[in-house]
């Protein structure tokens, strides 16, 4: 399909919007790192004992529950076809 | 507690003996018992958002098109700026110790990397600042 898609007829002077093997790869590890920071923000958190750190810690907890969002969105296939949701959309 | 006693976490000290003020906060007070307490919080954080900028790296090189690389990219940004958050928290906390380099030896320096500048092939200097970007290519 690609193929017909990305034919000899004009060239392309960047790599259409499709995922690869590789960036597949990439994405579901970063989502395990991200999923992973963001629990582990949250539980260091709750067992710290200084306002200030607990605050900072829930924060890099939010963010990282925010990367996660964005880097799932690149994985569904439903959005790619459509104007991106794009990264900005998730900074509410 | 001084955190030059404990080596995780604090810059190792190059000049031991030098004249100049360290730059530090005053330390404070985390129980120094086998608990994991508020400082070993932060700085397991630190290091996990430290690793993550080295994957991010990484990632955001290998990715295939542009919207995906662009996210990468933001991502790894955001993650350094929480990095530097955790870093200016424990600083706040006086948990890092800044050892000042001698005057003399930076501008040592800058004199020996300003006779350096001769040596670039291009000989006009760009300004500081005022454009001289590099400039990606437009599509």
């Amino acid at each position: 399909m690609y193929r017909e898609r990305y034919s000899q007829q004009y060239r392309m002077n960047q790599p259409p919007r499709v995922l690869s093997t590789k960036d597949c790869a990439y994405l579901t590890d970063a989502l395990s790192w991200e999923l992973l920071a963001a629990k582990k923000a949250h539980f260091m958190a709750s067992q710290c004992s200084d306002q200030q750190i607990k605050q900072q810690l829930e924060q890099i907890s939010q963010l990282h529950q925010t990367h996660y969002d964005v880097l799932l969105n690149q994985l569904n296939t439903t959005e790619h076809d459509h104007e991106h949701f794009g990264y900005q959309g998730f900074r509410q | 507690m001084n955190s030059q006693n404990r080596p995780f976490g604090s810059y190792q000290q190059r000049f031991a003996g030098s004249s100049n003020p360290t730059i530090k906060n005053p330390s404070t007070q985390v129980s120094q018992d086998a608990q994991f307490n508020d400082r070993d919080c932060l700085n397991d954080m630190l290091a996990t958002e430290k690793w993550l900028t080295d994957g991010f790296n990484v990632m955001a090189r290998e990715a295939s098109h542009q919207s995906l690389h662009n996210d990468i990219m933001n991502i790894l940004n955001e993650t350094h700026q929480a990095t530097r958050d955790l870093f200016n928290l424990m600083f706040e906390k006086g948990w890092y110790t800044i050892q000042p380099e001698q005057p003399t030896q930076v501008a040592k320096e800058y004199q020996k990397f300003q006779g350096y500048e001769s040596q670039f092939p291009q000989q006009q200097t760009t300004p500081y600042g005022s454009g001289g970007m590099y400039q990606p290519r437009q599509f």
